[in-house]
């Protein structure tokens, strides 16, 4: 871990990478579902303020285009940008996502699909994970959980294995606004927070859907505070 | 006899339960859907198979049954509902939403 904790520290340094940010896991909970002719425009976006004990305030962007591939794949590639205490935001790198729908929604006890991530960062750093989507619908409520196992490799840095966790479970109130608790879970992550979901019909099979969330960090490797926002324009 | 009735028993249950759920049709024609009120029982899940014999793609969609399914054109779809509490869950086609409207009654 120290080892670790050290690689990570001489990339940053030799790169401009913050140290931190390579283990800051929260991020957005995957649904198992795919819409056959689906496509979308998504921005991103999480960090953490200068206040949250782990250093200078940290934003990350992303940008990204994802479409249906088939009936039971999407996939999306993100543009991926940084901002560190308050600097302007800069190019940190690339990602690509598959994720695949394994079983019809309601079919099973619980909804089942996978994803694929490759990521690209600045300073020649590439980690490729792989995944679990689960989803599981109780009444108007629905719980999802996302686990996945990562290897991280790259100039100046160990290989190494990472794993990551996400549940979220909402509350199917209306379309418009469904409230939402989340828990993240990875090596320098421990955060729990609410979180609100929402989809505004535009017409003609467009879409506007929006998440935000807020976090505790509960251990002292985890930001004391941190948030995360998302628009994905459907059409 | 009690033997033969036990293994006729089992038999029987285990074919029900190969046989899945009930199954029920939903017909998508000139962006309408066919029928417009499908009776399913209540509090038993159901699997609708979802027949678009238009051209057009069409989806099925409902907020109340948490269901989105997009049937391309001349295409068949499976859509798995319920268990549902005894109700009216409203469902329609995004593609041709002014048209394309119908519930699920469960009772």
């Amino acid at each position: 871990m120290k080892f670790r904790a050290c690689a990570i520290f001489c990339v940053a340094m030799a790169g401009g990478v913050p140290a931190w940010a390579d283990g800051f896991a929260l991020d957005r909970v995957y649904h198992p579902y795919v819409e056959p002719m689906e496509r979308e425009i998504e921005w991103r976006m999480r960090g953490y303020p200068a206040d949250a004990d782990v250093g200078e305030r940290l934003q990350m962007h992303q940008i990204a285009y994802g479409q249906a591939i088939g009936e039971r794949w999407f996939a999306e590639l993100y543009a991926v940008g940084q901002s560190e205490a308050g600097a302007a935001l800069e190019p940190e790198g690339w990602e690509a996502e598959l994720r695949h729908q394994l079983t019809e929604q309601g079919e099973f006890w619980a909804d089942w699909g996978l994803l694929f991530e490759l990521e690209r960062e600045h300073g020649d750093v590439w980690e490729a994970s792989s995944g679990v989507l689960l989803e599981k619908e109780h009444g108007q409520w629905s719980t999802a959980v996302n686990v996945s196992l990562g290897v991280e490799w790259g100039r100046g840095i160990d290989r190494e294995l990472e794993t990551r966790l996400a549940v979220q479970t909402r509350y199917r109130r209306s379309p418009l606004f469904e409230p939402a608790i989340e828990l993240h879970a990875a090596e320098d992550t421990l955060a729990v927070g609410p979180a609100v979901l929402g989809e505004l019909r535009l017409g003609n099979r467009r879409s506007l859907h929006w998440e935000a969330g807020v976090y505790a960090g509960l251990d002292d490797r985890t930001p004391g505070r941190s948030f995360r926002a998302g628009l994905e324009f459907g059409f | 006899m009690r033997k033969l009735l036990g293994v006729f028993g089992a038999i029987c249950g285990a074919t029900a339960v190969l046989a899945g759920p009930p199954e029920f049709q939903l017909e998508i024609r000139d962006h309408l859907f066919f029928p417009a009120e499908l009776v399913v029982p209540a509090n038993t899940k159901v699997r609708l198979l979802v027949i678009n014999a238009d051209p057009t793609a069409e989806e099925f969609e409902s907020y109340e049954l948490n269901r989105e399914k997009i049937i391309p054109g001349g295409r068949k779809a499976v859509v798995f509902i319920g268990p549902l509490a005894p109700g009216e869950y409203p469902f329609f086609g995004e593609f041709f939403p002014k048209t394309a409207q119908g519930k699920v009654i469960a009772r």
